[in-house]
């Protein structure tokens, strides 16, 4: 950097002539910038992952030495029912976790900067966040317990029938849900907050004197504006999603009745409990896989790369 | 991680997962120290659900313990990977008296006449019980003791099941205008259940007469037994049906002894290392009754824990020394004391249940059922992890009314029979 | 408070889903505190009351190794030192949030704003390391972690995030993309240095996304488990999360310590919500006087 700055000092004084060997070439600096990230993403996940690729063409139980079985494990997974199950099971996960918590998020966040900008309801937003996953779920497996809890109390107290919640395979699922979603709505409304900053206030000046209202503005000033935050919080949320696994790992282990056993707890279960590193991997392999796929369509679709005020 | 006085000192580790036993051992430890200067022994506890994941991890960094205590469930998969020292000939040198033991404890960690860990401690299952609901019911300790049961219409045992639950409009089970619907005290709390039913219907499955496998390290499993079915059948309508217990959509993370210590049922079958957490959480008295005796008499599941060497160990001289120096009546004794769990040799054992009395806690129940005759050994087998998964999920699914018993049991017996 | 004075139905609809939100985020936070200050013998008794019926300081003071009145017959083995684990948890999140503030923010600015021979596909492959499942990646950093040494030691606890955290890049790239270029362009004009220019004016622009990043990365490295829980261990460098679950498991298959256990949480909690007050209104600053009209 010591180059660059007495670069830039005797640029002051070039002619034109010098002007055209400027400091450094744009590549090179862009380079710089990210040579730390890089060598960060070289060491500690590029090579791992060409390593859990190696594993995932292996029979491997972390004790003894891999036998290399080329292409097997993908073709008993393909053949696994249990592994089509977990997929199913997470992909109806995502389905209903994403909407959920985007939206809320995005309202939380647009009543926060529209009506009551305070440090203290930020402060709130984000509580539930502060707590871990795993004491998260500890507690709402105390609130929502289908004989002692908090709720099944005030629902028996309002008339209502008490839920099993987490012990029963058609509300598990839905509870994890729950749970997850508490606990993220207030990150992803605190990125939106972030991203509804960036809005020039002007131009809600101008819309409320040609006398549009609140939805209007927010459906054609709000919302494209806040395109590449609302990309980001998609994409980094989906993927998150897909990767669900805390709250299963203290909550519910994959059940009652493997209700809830989706593709992070399949991988782990096969990994830790039953010592099957190889499938483990392959698993994962077709997971991360899917996952690029899925990113790559919704970058696209959501033009991520631009911002509506250029 | 080991404090040495002296350079020439050797670090012992020692791993366990019972956080109740790591102050107890500790005293042990100190007395080994003594007799033995130049060995420190360093204690660490890591909990259940962490404890295997850390311990394989350590066997495949190179950071394993030198000794860890071992679960039977896991004995043939640690076997088959080879971390595990044979203890024959050492124990053999030493003179250890291997009869010395609660029979049937040294056997199940034997394979082939080798022997993989030295008897630790044992564990038995009993029926825990709410004295006062007890007395409202107009019953008696006796009545508890006496219990029969059967899988077609409960026995003796339903019946005081009946007597003990109460709706919310006072009204118990067995007399008319009862609405199983409003269960205020269920009769018996469970936990939810797994694939091998430890505290949940393992008794009752045996006391019927069901096997679990043909012989220990068998191959064949006989999930598709019919008492299995007719057992797990009742079980489910006991609460499905008649409303005297919860239901496994009831039965949450929590355990039966949260809803029992909530005051929510008046027995709980459980087993004999709860004692304690019992005693810090129940707010009122409480009593051990045994089992109910079923058409084969009273069965309980039996499980003893041992301490094995890991065969990375730097140490294994000294490792053998520690581990013998806890199969010694000294340190059982001490464990005894302390009344957390019934060590292995049967005069610490007496030891604890004096501790226990002398704390107002009669553990008789749990002995009574310590024999040959009225235990059964926990199911093991190759793959245990993977039948275990299979097995819980089955189970799970027929007290979730999610099918006919008989057709799920049979499925997750195919598949887990495939296995070998 | 002139707000008060003309509600329309959209407000009052707007309160209250305001209102319903804050009950629902705190009520858990309560239960944790309730649960902090109840005798254990009332923690199943009384679990569908909000109040407890009798409060107690005891087990924080349990927790913390003081002399309490609340005692167990399931004692703890080796009391857990939550005041070492706080400092740690403290080093711990400060050396890898400022690293990965630094040298994310550098590579998200060269992703946004420079022009470099395959930028757009270095950029697609940072976000697919998102995508990885971690789990798939800790057997072999933990392996890469060993030989070098660094078990029990922040080094190796930092090392796979604090360089690279796809997260942060990408939440820096869309910043910096939606913030107006004139003003960096201006300085190019003038000659600046690209780093110069970077430090001097981009990033300042961005002090609220960078503040809101700082929050979220540091809560991200406060709950840090796993990762902690293969490589630090020992009760040197023992973070609060580890030390939680190391706490929880103590009481082995038994009745978990919800008391102590919720007590340790609350004090966990506390360090976290100071820097957020802190913080917070470090944010209304820069805000308003943010240089982008």
């Amino acid at each position: 950097m010591a180059s660059q700055e007495a670069g830039s000092l005797a640029s002051k004084q070039r002619s034109e002539h010098d002007e055209r060997r400027k400091a450094m070439p744009e590549s090179v600096v862009g380079y710089l910038f990210v040579a730390p990230a890089l060598f960060g993403f070289f060491m500690f996940y590029l090579v791992p992952t060409f390593r859990a690729f190696q594993i995932s063409l292996t029979d491997w139980n972390l004790l003894r030495a891999p036998k290399f079985i080329a292409f097997a494990n993908y073709g008993t997974l393909f053949a696994d029912p249990k592994f089509w199950d977990s997929v199913r099971l997470t992909l109806g996960y995502v389905a209903y976790n994403i909407p959920i918590q985007t939206c809320l998020g995005l309202l939380i966040a647009v009543l926060a900067d529209r009506m009551a900008k305070s440090v203290l309801l930020r402060a709130v937003i984000i509580a539930p966040y502060l707590i871990s996953n795993v004491v998260a779920v500890l507690i709402w497996l105390l609130l929502l317990d289908p004989l002692l809890g908090l709720t099944n109390g005030w629902l028996e107290f309002l008339g209502l029938s008490r839920e099993p919640f987490f012990s029963s395979p058609g509300q598990a699922m839905l509870s994890v849900a729950g749970v997850s979603i508490w606990r993220h709505v207030g990150f992803t409304a605190l990125l939106f907050y972030a991203g509804l900053q960036s809005v020039p206030r002007n131009l809600y000046e101008a819309a409320n004197l040609d006398g549009a209202s609140e939805a209007r503005m927010f459906w054609t000033i709000t919302l494209p504006l806040l395109r590449p935050v609302l990309a980001f919080v998609l994409v980094t949320s989906v993927i998150g999603s897909f990767q669900v696994f805390d709250v299963i790992a203290v909550g519910t282990q994959g059940g009652p009745a493997d209700s809830t056993r989706v593709i992070l707890w399949y991988i782990y279960e096969n990994a830790f409990k039953f010592n099957k590193m190889g499938y483990a991997s392959a698993i994962s392999m077709v997971l991360f896989s899917f996952l690029i796929v899925v990113t790559l369509i919704q970058m696209r679709a959501l033009r991520a790369g631009h911002s509506d005020l250029d | 991680m080991t404090q040495s006085a002296f350079a020439t000192d050797v670090g012992i580790s020692y791993w366990m997962w019972d956080g109740n036993q790591a102050p107890v051992y500790r005293k042990c430890a100190d007395k080994f120290e003594v007799a033995n200067p130049g060995i420190k022994i360093t204690i660490k506890q890591d909990g259940w659900e962490n404890y295997w994941t850390t311990l394989t991890t350590g066997f495949v960094s190179g950071t394993a313990p030198d000794v860890f205590v071992n679960h039977i469930s896991k004995f043939p998969e640690l076997l088959a990977n080879g971390v595990m020292v044979d203890l024959t000939k050492g124990i053999a040198a030493d003179k250890v008296d291997m009869n010395a033991y609660m029979p049937g404890l040294a056997e199940s960690w034997n394979k082939d006449g080798k022997q993989w860990g030295l008897p630790k401690d044992w564990d038995t299952i009993s029926l825990v019980y709410n004295k006062k609901m007890l007395a409202d019911a107009g019953l008696k300790e006796e009545d508890l003791r006496n219990m029969t049961w059967n899988p077609d219409d409960g026995g003796t045992f339903e019946k005081v099941l009946a007597k003990l639950t109460v709706d919310t409009n006072g009204k118990h089970g067995d007399q008319p205008g009862f609405d199983k619907s409003k269960v205020a005290v269920f009769g018996m709390a469970t936990n939810p259940a797994d694939g091998y039913g430890q505290t949940e219907w393992s008794h009752f499955a045996a006391s019927a007469g069901f096997k679990y496998i043909d012989k220990p390290w068998g191959t064949k499993y006989f999930y598709d037994d019919p008492i299995l079915a007719k057992t797990l059948t009742y079980l489910r309508d006991l609460a499905l049906v008649k409303g005297y217990s919860v239901s496994q959509e009831q039965a949450g993370k929590l355990n039966g002894s949260a809803v029992f210590a909530a005051g929510k049922s008046a027995i709980v079958p459980d087993g004999s290392w709860m004692i304690n957490s019992y005693k810090d959480n129940t707010p009122f008295a409480f009593g051990f009754a045994p089992l109910p005796s079923g058409p084969m008499g009273r069965r309980s599941m039996f499980n003893g824990l041992a301490d094995s060497i890991w065969t990375g160990s730097k140490h294994q001289a000294e490792a053998l020394k520690w581990v013998e120096y806890l199969g010694t009546s000294e340190c059982q004794i001490v464990v005894g004391k302390a009344g957390v769990v019934f060590p292995a040799r049967p005069e610490a054992t007496e030891v604890a249940k004096a501790t226990q009395l002398s704390r107002g806690i009669d553990v008789s129940a749990f002995t009574l059922l310590a024999t040959p005759a009225t235990t059964f050994p926990f199911p093991i087998t190759d793959h245990g992890s993977e039948i275990s998964s299979v097995l819980k999920t089955a189970v799970n699914k027929v007290l979730l009314n999610q099918g006919d018993p008989a057709k799920i049991l049979k499925t997750a017996n195919d598949e887990v029979n495939a296995m070998f | 408070m002139t707000f008060l004075r003309r509600l329309s139905p959209g407000q009052i609809l707007g309160y209250s889903i305001l209102a319903i939100f804050v009950f629902v985020s705190l009520l858990p936070l309560w239960i944790a505190i309730k649960l902090a200050i109840s005798l254990p013998n009332d923690v199943f008794r009384s679990s569908t009351s909000l109040v407890p019926p009798a409060a107690t300081l005891g087990n924080f003071k349990r927790v913390l190794g003081l002399p309490s009145d609340v005692v167990l017959a399931s004692a703890i083995a080796s009391p857990i030192n939550f005041a070492l684990a706080l400092r740690n948890s403290l080093i711990y999140t400060a050396l890898i949030v400022s690293g990965q503030l630094f040298f994310s923010a550098l590579a998200a600015y060269a992703f946004a704003r420079m022009k470099f021979p395959g930028r757009d596909a270095l950029f697609v492959a940072v976000l697919g390391a998102t995508m990885i499942p971690s789990i798939v990646l800790f057997i072999p950093n933990f392996i890469l972690i060993k030989d070098l040494g660094w078990i029990n030691t922040f080094q190796g606890m930092v090392a796979p995030s604090i360089l690279m955290t796809p997260f942060a890049v990408f939440f820096m790239r869309q910043f910096f993309i939606s913030s107006p270029k004139e003003l960096e362009e201006a300085a190019k004009l003038d000659g600046a240095s690209p780093f110069k220019i970077f430090w001097t004016i981009a990033l300042p622009i961005q002090k609220g996304p960078i503040a809101t990043l700082a929050i979220l990365l540091s809560i991200n490295a406060w709950n840090e488990f796993f990762w902690p829980f293969l490589t630090g261990r020992d009760e040197s460098v023992r973070v609060l999360a580890v030390a939680l679950s190391d706490f929880l498991s103590q009481t082995g298959q038994g009745i978990p310590d919800w008391t102590g256990l919720m007590s340790a949480v609350v004090i966990s909690i506390l360090p976290i919500l100071i820097m957020l007050v802190v913080f917070g209104r470090r944010i209304v600053e820069s805000l308003q006087s943010s240089g982008m009209k």
